[in-house]
């Protein structure tokens, strides 16, 4: 304690030890114990061999693993910019002052408290083919039955659909939080001052939201590059690995086919990315926030 | 006048907007709650019928009756409730040594903590997997609990509010003669609430929901949780089977899965947004 100095040197670690044990044994050894399975060749049974950096060689020259490094790339390309942009915009919508605005948030944000298994359970249904409702709805534009997840092309785009649906409302929540910690003030100056509404977006709100967007957009890389659970239920990774993506071929790998080092490479890569896309927001931000 | 014309149709959208928020939002979720109450041969009717004409809990029954229902269930909740309590309990604990207390290694043991939260999940299930297998604990509640306990949000939250409290309360308790001990239960725990709760209901939805750990650490079928279970109805694998999906049953088993959450969401609204807010700060 601050000022006092009775207190016994070792109370504090009475206090941490509870919480130590637990962060070393269950995230922070596992952590460190995956880089060192990663380095070696280990089908479960038999002893570990050592291989150094052969399995993420391996990687990079395995087409599917290639094939499922793209797929999630390009499963963020569909879901980032709605997600971010889209919970930006409801964000903006419900801040207004509407009747009924406290009630849109409450339902944009209630889709995001069900489980990953139960929203792709719910969507494999509304995508069927010959019985969905989607399909249905899609008729009266003269939209003919898409064959949502049994199609290549379509896989992706509708577990992307479930998933902006699912997620959307945390985005919007994260945004409306900054919105409000804006001084009403500053923007009431801005418009004194002949700005259009337009302009008091682009100049004065935009710009003193960019905390909030710099959270919200790594958020989301980091979320939408994990995508595993939806895919799992309302696919399976097909069809003829469509829909792959690297978590679930990281959880192939590992427990299916037992290849313990070669799915330990593989969720370090995902921790790569990770790492690279927190850094090239980093970078891309401050040369933006340079500028303005 | 031409003005006000211009600013009311711009209401008229905004409001247009809201609704529609408000319908596809609600959409699914009504949807599965109509399927889950119609009888196998309506469900799969053409046109889609929005009232069943013969409601029915016979797809409830069934999901109850065929499958370990209820027996996922109570372990998703145990789980999930006793992880809370632990990480409540010991994360409070360690937060309030990191913010309030001086000790050798203060800085780096926390920096060493905060790291983690940039390291994903997925590294550790392996060797986890291994561990808790050489323990012969794979298929234990056990095993869906303790993973949890190593979180790096709670103590990241409820170090920075600890940080946050004025001295001033603290040295009142410490004149009064109380140890650490009190001031941790008496002082700090009570004006931690909102932050405990935002924790409480982080360490509750993230193993409610939690997905990869309990299909890979559980494998006999009572030991499963909810999302693992109903992953089954579709066998986990692609949607295309030779017999006609059971999508009556699946939507029964999806609104049962549904209803605590969101029912527990409407309640505890306020805490929810408070939750997100500080897991939005730790960016």
């Amino acid at each position: 304690m601050k000022g006092k100095k009775k207190s016994y040197k070792w109370v504090p670690y009475l206090f941490l030890i509870p919480y130590l044990i637990a962060f070393f044994a269950f995230r922070f050894g596992p952590s460190i114990a995956g880089f060192f399975v990663s380095l070696t060749r280990w089908n479960i049974v038999g002893q570990a061999k050592f291989v150094g950096f052969g399995n993420f060689v391996e990687l990079f020259k395995d087409p599917n693993f290639i094939k499922s490094l793209v797929n999630t790339l390009y499963f963020m390309l569909l879901t980032v910019p709605s997600l971010v942009i889209g919970g930006l915009l409801i964000a903006m919508l419900v801040d207004q002052p509407l009747k009924g605005r406290t009630v849109a948030r409450t339902f944009v944000f209630m889709p995001y408290v069900i489980m990953s298994t139960v929203v792709g359970v719910i969507w494999l249904w509304i995508f069927d083919a010959h019985f969905g409702i989607l399909n249905y709805y899609l008729g009266f534009l003269g939209i003919k039955p898409i064959a949502w997840l049994s199609s290549i092309n379509w896989a992706m785009p509708a577990v992307a659909i479930a998933t902006v649906w699912w997620t959307i409302g945390f985005n919007m929540i994260l945004f409306l939080a900054g919105l409000q910690d804006i001084p009403n003030e500053l923007k009431e100056a801005a418009r004194i001052d002949g700005a259009s509404s337009w302009q008091v977006f682009w100049n004065v709100t935009l710009p003193l939201l960019t905390p909030t967007t710099i959270v919200v957009i790594m958020l989301t890389l980091i979320n939408t590059f994990q995508v595993f659970a939806q895919v799992y239920v309302m696919t399976g990774g097909g069809p003829s690995m469509a829909t792959l993506t690297v978590v679930q071929y990281m959880y192939v790998q590992s427990f299916q086919y037992y290849r313990l080092g070669y799915g330990s490479a593989i969720a370090y890569v995902i921790f790569m990315f990770l790492v690279i896309f927190i850094l090239i927001e980093k970078k891309f931000l401050k040369r933006f926030g340079d500028e303005s | 006048m031409k003005n006000r014309g211009k600013k009311r149709l711009i209401r008229l959208l905004l409001y247009f907007f809201l609704i529609l928020c408000i319908i596809t939002s609600f959409f699914p979720i009504l949807w599965m709650t109509v399927s889950a109450f119609k009888p196998e041969g309506e469900i799969l009717s053409y046109p889609p019928q929005w009232v069943p004409l013969h409601p029915t809990w016979s797809n409830f029954s069934y999901v109850l009756s065929k499958f370990n229902f209820a027996r996922w269930t109570f372990n998703s909740i145990v789980s999930a409730v006793v992880a809370m309590i632990i990480v409540i309990f010991i994360d409070s604990l360690a937060a309030f040594a990191f913010a309030r207390m001086k000790f050798r290694g203060n800085r780096v043991l926390y920096s060493i903590i905060i790291s983690m939260l940039m390291v994903p999940i997925q590294v550790t299930i392996v060797p986890l997997y291994l561990m808790f297998a050489n323990m012969n604990l794979l298929n234990t509640l056990i095993a869906l609990i303790l993973p949890t306990t190593g979180n790096v949000t709670g103590v990241f939250i409820l170090t920075s509010f600890f940080k946050s409290v004025p001295q001033d309360l603290l040295d009142a308790a410490i004149v009064d003669g109380a140890g650490s001990f009190r001031i941790w239960w008496s002082i700090m725990l009570p004006l931690a609430r909102p932050s405990i709760s935002a924790v409480a209901i982080i360490t509750f939805m993230s193993n409610w929901t939690s997905f990869l750990w309990p299909l890979v650490s559980v494998s006999s079928d009572a030991s499963r949780t909810l999302p693992v279970g109903i992953a089954q109805f579709f066998g986990g694998q692609s949607g295309v089977s030779g017999s006609a999906p059971q999508y009556g049953p699946a939507m029964a088993a999806a609104l049962m899965a549904t209803i605590p959450a969101i029912a527990i969401f409407l309640f505890l609204q306020r805490y929810f947004v408070k939750g997100i807010m500080m897991t939005g700060i730790k960016g």
